[in-house]
């Protein structure tokens, strides 16, 4: 019953970038006039190739700028590949940086209903999981108020707690068990292991290699934008840090 | 299993799209049938073509005492004539007695109208006119005699008919007093032609309806055979993400006010003032002779203020949602559609104003008020278009929205909102037919103000001015949306 709900097959992402960028219409004329139009193409993503199993957990590692967060916004639909295809089968829902579609001047409730849209949840089940939420996000009565005047543990225990209502096939997440104080991050590294639990397939990055440790079972070992290593927890998160 | 799941997501989008195809074709046939009613009279006749206008007057023809003739021999190119105006002089004196107008069919010789009139009650330059009850068919190309006699009237307190004596008349001929002459009496002739269109009126809803079913039956058809078409696609789309874009909407909105005390009162409002600073500005400043010029001018601001901020909000729709973009996914062309449909609820609202200025000074609501409708859509559709090519654009270049800035107030001087389309000079005129809002916004005054319907062409030709702009936004936005990421 394992099969294969995300595969990456062949990508490759490159980016063009200007040595400075031009954003008026009067600059890339004058340049272009000039002559002077010159791209340094930037290598984010080097034909990577793998796939995850459902249930699987997979961990990606690297360094700053090893192409960890390309990869992810690939998967989730944010970036085109330059060359190569990914196929992902189910819903993803993705995490890479909570709270991205809050409004600050709608209250706590306004803003579960437009963010969980935003996640791709449907009414009747945010109505049906609203409860949940708030008494996950412990924010009790402050739901009422404007979150302009929350503090940014408040938001980020609202944004955790509609990220993670859900029982999504594919959940994608980028450094986001930091969040809150000791006891929040306790009960949130308990309800993502619940997801894991669950029967979703989760992408993970962090730079804490224990918890990829923890949590994954197989890990991806980027190094500038190629695998590094490729295989089970234990053995690529050893490598790893013995480097 | 795979195939399994891709089997129930068939199924699935079948239903959807045979709901989405009954609901479209119970509206097509319920649209094109109030349609004929609320068309009235307009969908099978209009204005002749052949009209003929009064001729500018430059001398008397002859004192017309009660032996005397003046007959002008003409053929016209009007399928229903309606009525003949002649034009008198007076001497500038009291005249008394009886003027017989009447109209002869040449071929036959049959007197086909006639009316007499009171000299006394003609004035300089003034009218008679002659009426047909019923309008008079058959007359197309016919030669035709309007004599103009007096069974009474003596020298001295005779009126005469005017003349152009510079004009000429294709088939025509003036005689005076039964002696030919050059020049053209001045009268004017007017009636109504049948559309063509409107005639087979049926025939084309028929039509439609049947394109519309093959439409249909292909799409259906493709997807049974589990291809995907693009309108399958777009229908799904919109249905998957309904909910996220109500949620859009009422964000906009509701932050669109958020800390102001009257909140969205001043949706309400705004137009309003608007119209009353802009009235007494033109009505006291430049006299402009509009009749319901408040009306008049608010359907105009009203229009064009929709215009402005839905295309405006649209501009900055994706590279004002960077950090959304940047971090999750959905299709692009949610963000500059929502900001349109967040001005569509402005829209709606400040259309109370308009309907509560026009009841109060005095605009009649007919039937064909309902007709404005339509070209608000075209208005809305319209927008979507300019809204999507915008903010494609505004991602690669950010002058795009200095550059709007003065387009947009351009655009404003050049559609006819507080001013007459009338003050424009003939060398000008192209400039209003070339701007679709001009079209727009001259048949909803029609069907506001006038209470009457354009003629069924006008429908397609502004039909196909939003549409043309909503196809060329949504390519240039297609061909660019993925490459936006990489410039925001």
């Amino acid at each position: 019953m394992s099969r294969t709900v995300i595969e990456v097959s062949d990508v490759s992402m490159r980016f063009r970038m200007n040595s400075d960028k031009i954003m008026s219409l009067k600059e890339f004329v004058t340049t272009a006039v000039r002559g002077k139009l010159q791209y340094q193409e930037f290598t984010a993503l080097d034909h990577v190739s793998f796939e995850v199993k459902k249930g699987e957990t997979l961990g990606l590692i690297g360094r700053n700028g090893a192409g960890k967060s390309t990869m992810l916004k690939i998967i989730s639909g944010i970036l085109k590949p330059t060359e190569g295809s990914v196929v992902c089968r189910g819903n993803v829902v993705p995490m890479l940086e909570l709270g991205s579609g809050f409004d600050f001047d709608l209250t706590g409730r306004e803003n579960i209903f437009l963010n969980g849209a935003i996640l791709g949840y449907n009414e009747k089940f945010l109505n049906a999981k609203y409860d949940e939420i708030v008494e996950f996000s412990e924010l009790g009565q402050f739901i009422e108020a404007p979150i302009r005047n929350y503090s940014s543990g408040m938001l980020a225990r609202l944004a955790f707690s509609v990220a993670t209502v859900v029982n999504p096939e594919i959940l994608i997440v980028d450094e986001i068990l930091s969040v809150g104080d000791a006891q929040f991050q306790e009960k949130s590294r308990r309800r993502m292991l619940e997801l894991m639990g669950g029967g979703t397939t989760v992408l993970f990055v962090s730079h804490s290699i224990d918890q990829i440790r923890e949590m994954c079972s197989r890990v991806v070992w980027l190094e500038r934008g190629e695998i590094k290593m490729y295989g089970e927890a234990a053995e690529v998160c050893e490598a790893y840090e013995h480097q | 299993m795979i195939s399994l799941q891709k089997n129930s997501k068939v199924t699935e989008s079948l239903q959807i799209v045979q709901r989405l195809a009954a609901i479209l074709f119970l509206g097509y046939a319920a649209l094109i049938v109030l349609f004929y009613f609320l068309a009235g009279e307009q969908l099978h006749l209009r204005e002749s073509r052949g009209n003929m206008e009064l001729p500018a007057a430059d001398s008397g023809t002859v004192e017309l005492v009660f032996d005397s003739a003046v007959e002008q021999i003409f053929t016209m190119e009007i399928q229903r004539l309606e009525q003949i105006d002649v034009q008198w002089g007076t001497y500038y004196r009291p005249n008394a007695g009886t003027v017989l107008l009447e109209l002869v069919d040449l071929r036959s010789g049959n007197e086909l109208l006639s009316a007499a009139f009171d000299a006394a009650a003609i004035t300089e330059g003034g009218l008679t006119t002659l009426t047909a009850e019923k309008p008079i068919e058959g007359l197309h190309k016919v030669p035709l005699l309007l004599r103009i006699t007096s069974p009474d009237c003596q020298p001295g307190s005779a009126v005469s008919p005017l003349m152009n004596t510079q004009g000429e008349l294709e088939g025509g001929a003036l005689m005076l007093n039964g002696e030919p002459s050059t020049g053209v009496l001045c009268f004017a002739v007017r009636g109504t032609d049948y559309i063509w269109t409107g005639l087979h009126y049926w025939e084309f809803a028929a039509a439609g309806a049947f394109l519309l079913l093959a439409g249909l039956g292909i799409v259906s058809l493709r997807l049974r055979q589990g291809k995907r078409s693009y309108v399958v696609n777009a229908v799904i789309a919109v249905q998957k993400y309904r909910f996220l874009i109500r949620q859009l909407i009422s964000r906009d909105f509701k932050t669109k006010y958020k800390r102001s005390v009257l909140g969205m009162f001043w949706s309400f409002l705004n137009p309003l003032l608007t119209m009353i600073v802009q009235y007494f500005v033109f009505s006291t400043i430049f006299k402009t002779g509009i009749p319901n010029y408040p009306a008049y001018l608010l359907i105009g601001i009203v229009t064009f203020n929709f215009f402005t901020e839905a295309s405006g909000m649209a501009l900055s729709s994706i590279v004002g949602n960077a950090g959304l973009i940047t971090k999750v996914y959905m299709p692009k062309y949610i963000y500059p559609l929502t900001r349109v449909m967040s001005s569509v609820v402005n829209l709606g609202i400040s259309l109370i104003p308009l309907v509560i200025v026009s009841l109060v000074t005095g605009v009649q609501f007919k039937k064909s008020a309902v007709l404005s409708l339509f070209f608000l859509c075209c208005v809305i559709i319209f927008s979507l278009g300019v809204g999507l090519l915008l903010s494609a654009a505004m991602v690669f270049f950010r002058d795009t929205q200095f550059l709007w800035g003065v387009l947009s107030m351009i655009w404003m001087y050049i559609t006819p909102i507080f001013y007459p389309e009338s003050i424009l000079s003939e060398n000008f005129r192209f400039i209003l037919r070339v701007n679709p809002l001009y079209h727009f916004l001259k048949n909803t005054r029609l069907c506001i103000l006038d209470g009457i319907s354009p003629e069924p062409a006008v429908y397609v030709q502004c039909a196909l001015m939003a549409l043309g702009a909503l196809v060329v936004g949504a390519l240039v936005f297609r061909k660019s949306q993925d490459r936006f990421v990489l410039y925001l």
